[in-house]
């Protein structure tokens, strides 16, 4: 299925790139072919920020909806567990290799949620037995203030447990090696529906790498770059089935499950590890699909149409 | 906080003790105590929440959980409740294998009496106006092998007394009995939390509950439902219960080892017979209130011949007889002289009624517009309750517990607060729709059969009607006995 012309200038009106993408999406919808491929460019600007704008007012205005229930955050409420099965599938999946002697996973994680809006995850991650401790980040304050608030209503939620922070990746000191001299880190950093939404992913993606302890995992969720997704998130999701408000997808953001496993492969190139090894492993990758009324279902393959995990274990 | 200031007491002197509480008094001036949170406050020791509360300690997963329930009788009666073998309690259920399968997986199964179990396997049902069987046998080529166990019989009471043995063995819930849930209010906000929207369970003698889930298993007239502002829907039958445990000739017509349910559509309501162990059976009599209220002043002479007239004399006989005051005996034997009838397909002669046996209970159809609220969840009778001529309000109760208690698994291993309606909605989804068809099929069922003319009575001896009708509870029962057909002992 590809995007009717009545839509488009829907599609220029919320493609927030200018004129040089909503151009390119013209084109390509004219050649009926999925869209060209986003290079993640390395380059940021000196005074490096991940952090658009647009986004974060966009997302501000949405805080007070953050957690009702029936609300524009429904969709991220009913994938939360899914995200709690992908994770214990990275955990539970075998070793690289026999000799890695640094993928010991630790049976109390320490977690950092990097864009944790309302801390729908971040919650959750903190109130499993098995958790040791969550931090959470998001760079908006208006967003963070209801997560705050929120966490109050569960006395579970202890502040050694659970902890908001204003910051964003760049500005989040970096993990210090521990006593034992042994590189520090986070067990878990997830990274659930944030990288459609950030300016030079390369970049944010890189340092976002540096907080994964060696043997821990960076697990994330996005929107793979297709004429479905088009379909799905900015048509289907967002005018017909009014799931999510207008103007949260810029489909031109979105990254594709591939071009995600030829970055971390890319990254190993040349030995960045310690021992001049690999630094990633093999990513894992799982499609879901949104189906109105049941929720979110795995289905094989749909990693290359629409939404999908990728977990990859930090091996050096 | 509380313990742990008991705790101290311990190894303080009193005067300590005391100021160490004003301290803590002192420190939250702005409640008047010191909430005492739970994960899980049921309200309700009947059925349901027994088993609720047996299933969520029961596995390790929920196990943790911090539990209450409150219960307005005497459990210490229900937990050390012991009649002799001759004896029934008059309040029995039908338990379907998949409840009798449910209550094994829990560890309850093997805590009830099990020689006041009595398993059959066979179920005779007819019209009583028109005569024509309503035959509950297998489908041609599915036949299991026979002695496939239909349901189970029970008393109330061995159920919920093995479920408090169960409760016992397992431990870790807070047993507050002799309680009368006075009043639900919310809770409050302070400097370190916000728990406007959590339920707070007054009890009768000032103790509170804070309850991250508040489980209604109180029955038909649920306060927690009331609290909650969730509608129960539906209409009084104008018909009682009978209910009274009664002696036959002998052990049933095949014997120890293919007992039989009997039940006869009248056009004042349906009359079953439902087997006990050795010659002893339960009845439930649904019939008008006046009628009901006749049955009860009957000597055990009189009432035990209107018994026996119920499965074998016509609806213009018994109709007379519910006229006279006494002397049904000497009637009965009169008028059975005159009708012909196939006496091994009617349940053996009643003989006997136990003392104190015969009781009655008014009979509705009520349906609550949803099962959850935020922090709220109805299980039983409190969610639904129905017309007992399928035998179904118990197993319905245990099919939510089950259901519950997967849906609060489920949240719990996702990390997900048990109490939000997010975490909640698969128990409605799962359960309701079930529920309402089963309510639906029963109350036609009701309706169909009761009326002694009419259009519909000669549809209904074609069995036209009556199959139609009876196709989703027919596929119910099979299905039930097929799919869960193990023998539990
Ligand atoms: C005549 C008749 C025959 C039946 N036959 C069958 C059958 O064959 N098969 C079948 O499956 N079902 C049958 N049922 C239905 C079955 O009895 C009920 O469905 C079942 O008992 C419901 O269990 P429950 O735990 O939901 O509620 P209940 O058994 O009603 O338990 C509710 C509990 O809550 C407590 N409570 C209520 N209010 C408060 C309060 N404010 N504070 C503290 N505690 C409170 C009560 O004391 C009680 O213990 C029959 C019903 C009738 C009337
Ligand atoms: C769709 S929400 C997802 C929130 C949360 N992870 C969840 O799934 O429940 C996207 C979040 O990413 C945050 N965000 C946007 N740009 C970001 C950036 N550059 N770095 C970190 N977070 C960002 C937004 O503030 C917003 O809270």
């Amino acid at each position: 299925m590809q995007p009717s012309l009545r839509h488009l200038p829907r599609a220029l009106r919320t493609a927030r790139q200018g004129p040089r993408a909503a151009a390119a999406a013209a084109q390509a919808s004219l050649r009926q072919q999925p869209a060209p491929s986003r290079k993640l460019s390395t380059t940021s600007p000196a005074a490096s920020s991940s952090v658009n704008e647009t986004e974060i007012s966009h997302f501000s205005a949405l805080a007070s909806s953050w957690w009702d229930p029936h609300g524009p955050s429904r969709p991220l409420h009913l994938m939360n567990p899914l995200r709690h099965d992908f994770i214990q599938s990275c955990l539970s999946s075998p070793p690289p290799s026999p000799s890695t002697t640094t993928t010991t996973t630790t049976t109390n994680p320490r977690y950092l949620d990097v864009g944790c809006g309302g801390g729908i995850f971040a919650e959750s991650a903190a109130r499993l037995a098995t958790t040791h401790s969550v931090t959470a980040i998001d760079p908006s304050a208006t967003i963070l203030s209801v997560a705050r608030a929120h966490a109050r209503r569960d006395p579970s939620l202890t502040k050694n447990k659970l902890v908001y922070l204003n910051e964003t990746i760049e500005s989040l000191p970096l993990p210090l090696p521990d006593q034992d001299e042994q590189p520090g880190g986070f067990d878990i950093v997830s990274l659930f529906e944030v990288l459609e939404h950030v300016d030079y992913p390369s970049a944010f993606l890189e340092r976002v790498g540096q907080f994964v302890r060696p043997g821990g995992w960076l697990v994330l969720s996005t929107i793979a770059r297709t004429w479905t997704s088009w379909v799905t998130t900015n048509v289907v999701a967002e005018d017909i089935l009014g799931v999510v408000p207008p103007g949260t997808h810029d489909w031109y953001k979105y990254i594709n499950a591939g071009e995600l496993r030829e970055w971390f492969e890319r990254k190993n190139d040349g030995g960045g590890g310690r021992e001049g090894g690999r630094v990633w492993g093999v990513p894992r990758v799982m499609g879901v699909v949104f189906v109105p009324g049941l929720g979110w279902k795995e289905v094989r393959g749909s990693e290359k149409v629409g939404n999908y995990f990728l977990g990859v274990q930090r091996v050096a | 906080m509380d313990a742990i200031i008991r705790s101290r007491a311990a190894y303080v002197c009193r005067s300590c003790t005391r100021s160490l509480q004003r301290q803590s008094r002192r420190s939250y001036s702005s409640a008047p105590a010191q909430p005492d949170i739970y994960d899980v406050v049921c309200v309700g020791g009947g059925p349901a929440g027994l088993s609720l509360l047996t299933a969520l300690r029961a596995n390790p997963v929920t196990s943790h959980l911090r539990m209450a329930l409150v219960e307005a009788q005497d459990l210490a009666k229900i937990r050390s409740w012991k009649l002799p073998p001759d004896r029934f309690s008059n309040r029995c259920s039908s338990l379907t294998p998949s409840s009798a399968l449910f209550l094994d997986q829990i560890g309850a199964w093997s805590h009830l009496e099990r020689d006041r179990v009595q398993a059959y396997q066979e179920m005779q049902v007819w019209d009583g106006v028109t005569g024509a069987r309503i035959e509950f046998d297998w489908t041609p080529g599915s036949a299991p092998a026979a002695g496939t166990t239909i349901a189970y019989m029970n008393e109330n009471l061995n159920l919920t007394s093995g479920l408090l043995s169960r409760l016992g063995e397992l431990g870790g819930v807070s047993m507050f009995d002799n309680a009368k849930v006075e009043r639900i209010s919310h809770g409050e906000e302070t400097e370190e939390m916000d728990l406007r929207e959590w339920p707070v369970v007054h009890l009768s003698g000032g103790k509170q509950l804070s309850a991250r889930l508040l489980v209604g298993a109180d029955g038909a007239n649920s306060p927690v439902r009331s609290f909650a502002g969730i509608e129960a829907r539906g209409w009084d039958y104008n018909r009682h219960g009978v209910v009274a445990t009664v002696e036959l000739e002998g052990e049933g017509w095949g014997g120890d080892h293919a007992k039989i349910a009997y039940q006869r559509f009248l056009p004042t309501g349906p009359v079953a017979m439902l087997p006990l162990p050795g010659n002893y059976s339960t009845l439930v009599w649904s019939t008008t209130p006046s009628n009901a209220s006749l049955l009860k002043s009957l000597s055990p002479k009189d009432f035990i011949a209107m018994v026996n007239a119920a499965f074998r004399l016509g609806p213009t006989d018994l109709e007379y007889m519910h006229t006279q005051g006494s002397g049904q005996a000497e009637e009965y034997s009169w008028r059975l002289e005159h009708t012909p009838f196939d006496y091994r397909a009617v349940p053996q002669t009643v003989m006997g009624v136990q003392e104190g046996t015969v009781a009655s209970f008014p009979l509705k159809l009520r349906h609550a517009d949803t099962y959850i609220a935020e922090r709220v969840a109805l299980i039983g009778d409190a969610a639904h309750t129905i017309h007992p001529l399928a035998g179904q309000g118990l197993n319905q109760g245990q099919g939510d517990v089950q259901s519950l208690a997967k849906t609060i698994e489920y949240a719990v291993s996702h990390g997900q607060d048990i109490g939000v309606t997010m975490s909640l909605e698969p128990y409605v989804s799962e359960r309701y729709a079930a529920n309402h068809l089963l309510l639906g099929v029963c109350d036609k069922l009701h309706k169909l059969y009761s009326v002694g003319s009419g259009p519909l009575v000669p549809l209904r001896s074609m069995g036209l009607s009556a199959v139609n009708a009876l196709g989703p509870l027919k596929t119910f029962f099979m299905n039930q006995a097929a799919g869960n057909g193990t023998k539990v002992f």
